[in-house]
């Protein structure tokens, strides 16, 4: 304890990690309570590590965990320990940032204070903040998460261990987005007057107009997209809503608009994140998990370490499921080949040729076996697999141009582009006015008479229910029953065009992330290559 | 500043529910005894009529009325005597005894009910907050 105390600095007053220090925590169970260190104490130059990590070298006491984890987890040999004896320090010998998209981890594992949050310098001490454990909704993977807060505000965002997802890891997006949360926010219903300005004005104005509009166009020209955000409750009674008012064509973006959701071993990850570990050939289409899911590609690197992935276009794909491919070779002795789709391949038209281009491999690899499932698909949106286990599917594929009113339940990645100019919008962003969607779906329903029969949270997952009982088992993972081998046939040719990349910047893909200053830093430091 | 009801005091205990009942009726006649002199420095006689503010005091004596422990009534009636003394004494303004006793908690705003009239429980709490 002396040893470690010795060149340790006394600031533990203006140190964040004060309150949840390892070392203070030692020291208050073990240390003396005086020293009898009289020289100097050494001192660090503090490392630029970007615009999430701050350092404060000093600190230190050279345990090298950020050094192990960016090695071995995150991937990334950006961090190492320099000099010797007494001048022995981590950095990153030249002046390097971290680039990883696991990088803020480094602030949880750090037993001292000499890696914190940057954002959260100074802001909230830990006992003043009250925890709520939840899901993150950055991305599909659902990374548990504890969000701290102080009276209405969210102060940070940290993760909860959960081997069976996230482990003990979370992404920079789901650490750092939070900052979103307090910009660009709409606190009343707005309409679009006359001169083209919006207006605010009080909800029951705002429904009576909607719900007038609903009436005037035919029921099959009504469209309600669900953002990459929604709740399954919300979507839920988006469907409903969209369902008595006599139209069908209700989806989550992102979902593409010709997804089939009969059968759910179609659009879930089968063998498990966890699982992935048992995998020992990886076939990735379409996909870069490093950016679509930080987590998972945390899980394949720690599986494969040593082997590369590589990006394969629809050519090298039909090659690989002709046989002709040497890759081939490697999923017919593998073990438990893994297939992972990415759901960027959801938007594109040659869809079907895609998926059975890979069930005729999965199926001379073995891949999908009583013991063992390996075909999977990668989502990229948080809604995405509740929108499909709800049946949010669209009627007929070119719904969008010829909508008149279009529900906009948070969604902001739609391509308008297609929609009629004539047409009549109703537009609720993410962020509105703190309410509830589900609630304003409900209110609406009953101004523009055709009122849906819950009332209730506890009422609509009781509706749920009845649709997809799987969501509401919660904490356990629920297999999907029936694999792809009762699909029909597709006999669809594919499109040569090579798979483009489904998230160019991962540090924004939504609402939130756009609307976060920290996002904003990171994608213009970190992504410059 | 003199306090022009030093005279109306509240002991600190009442000994039974009898007695802190009469210190009710006492401070209910204390308080329209000084009736006409708030509608005087405050300039009510525009807005309200002494028997609508006997009533007010009247109501909010009222809303307590399932009270009876006489150690809860004594803090009421402290409590009471503390607003009616700063009425009295000029220590609050016109538009404080307006939104308070003249217009009430509602406030100008008042739903008649013609709007939602059939609509369903979950709508009217809905118009009022996110959270019910």
């Amino acid at each position: 304890m002396e040893f470690l105390l010795m060149n340790h600095p006394l600031d533990c007053p203006i140190c964040d990690q004060g309150g949840e220090c390892d070392l203070q925590d030692q020291s208050m169970a073990f240390g003396s309570d005086r020293g009898r260190f009289t020289e100097v104490k050494r001192s660090v130059v503090d490392k630029n590590l970007g615009p999430l990590v701050k350092t404060v070298m000093t600190r230190c006491i050279q345990c090298t965990r950020c050094v192990r984890f960016a090695t071995e987890v995150a991937g990334v040999q950006d961090l190492g320990m320099l000099g010797r004896g007494s001048g022995e320090e981590i950095g990153t010998y030249v002046e390097k940032l971290m680039t990883s998209e696991l990088s803020g981890n480094v602030i949880d594992i750090c037993p001292v204070g000499a890696l914190t949050s940057k954002p959260f310098a100074f802001k909230a001490r830990n006992w003043e903040l009250k925890g709520t454990e939840t899901i993150d909704v950055t991305d599909a993977v659902g990374s548990n998460i504890r969000i701290d807060s102080r009276g209405p505000e969210v102060m940070r965002i940290v993760p909860r261990l959960n081997e069976d997802i996230n482990e003990e890891w979370i992404s920079d997006k789901t650490r750092f987005c939070y900052d979103g949360l307090k910009r660009q926010r709409l606190n009343d219903p707005m309409i679009r007057g006359a001169d083209g300005r919006f207006k605010p004005v009080i909800w029951r104005d705002a429904l009576a107009v909607v719900a007038e509009m609903a009436h005037k166009v035919k029921p099959e020209e009504i469209v309600g997209v669900a953002g990459q955000l929604s709740d399954a409750e919300s979507m839920m009674a988006l469907k409903d809503l969209l369902n008595k008012m006599g139209s069908n064509n209700v989806w989550c973006e992102g979902n593409g608009s010709n997804r089939d959701a009969d059968l759910r071993s179609g659009y879930i990850m089968n063998s498990s994140i966890a699982g992935l570990e048992k995998a020992d050939a990886f076939l990735l289409v379409g996909t870069q998990p490093r950016v679509e899911a930080a987590i998972v590609n945390a899980r394949i690197r720690k599986t494969v370490l040593a082997k590369q992935a590589q990006g394969w276009g629809p050519d090298t794909l039909l090659e690989i499921a002709e046989r002709r491919h040497p890759f081939s070779s490697v999923l017919l002795n593998a073990k438990n080949p893994a297939i992972i789709v990415g759901a960027g391949l959801f938007e594109r038209k040659d869809k079907d040729a895609i998926f059975s281009a890979l069930e005729t491999i999965a199926k001379y690899a073995n891949a999908v076996r009583l013991d063992w499932n390996g075909f999977n698909v990668l989502l990229l949106k948080a809604a995405q697999a509740a929108a499909l286990d709800l049946g949010l599917v669209p009627e007929s594929e070119n719904s969008i141009e010829s909508a008149k009113f279009v529900y906009l339940m948070g969604a902001d990645d739609v391509n308008l582009e297609k929609v009629p100019a004539d047409a009549l919008w109703f537009i609720k962003g993410i962020m509105a006015t703190g309410v509830d969607d589900w609630k304003i779906i409900r209110a609406l329903s009953e101004v523009a008479g055709v009122k849906l029969p819950y009332d209730t949270l506890g009422a609509i997952r009781s509706r749920i229910k009845t649709v997809a009982p799987n969501i509401l088992n919660i904490d356990e993972r629920e297999p999907a029953t029936f694999s792809f081998s009762i699909k029909p046939e597709s006999t669809k040719k594919m499109d040569s065009a090579p798979f483009g990349t489904a998230v160019d910047n991962f540090y924004m893909t939504d609402s939130i992330t756009r609307a976060s200053k920290i996002m904003a830093q990171c994608s213009a430091l970190l992504l410059k290559k | 500043m003199s306090f022009t009801l030093r005279s109306v005091k509240v002991p600190p205990n009442s000994v039974s529910l009898e007695e802190a009942r009469h210190r009710v009726f006492d401070f209910f006649r204390a308080a329209c005894r000084s009736i006409p002199t708030i509608m005087d420095i405050y300039n009510l006689q525009d807005v309200v009529a002494p028997s609508h503010l006997r009533s007010v005091v009247a109501a909010e004596i009222r809303k307590h009325s399932s009270v009876t422990n006489p150690k809860v009534i004594d803090m009421l009636l402290f409590k009471a005597m503390e607003e009616l003394n700063n009425i009295t004494e000029h220590a609050k303004q016109r538009h404080h005894i307006i939104g308070q006793y003249v217009v009430g908690r509602e406030g100008l705003l008042q739903d008649t009910g013609t709007k939602d009239q059939g609509a369903s429980d979950f709508l009217k709490e809905f118009y009022k907050t996110n959270y019910f």
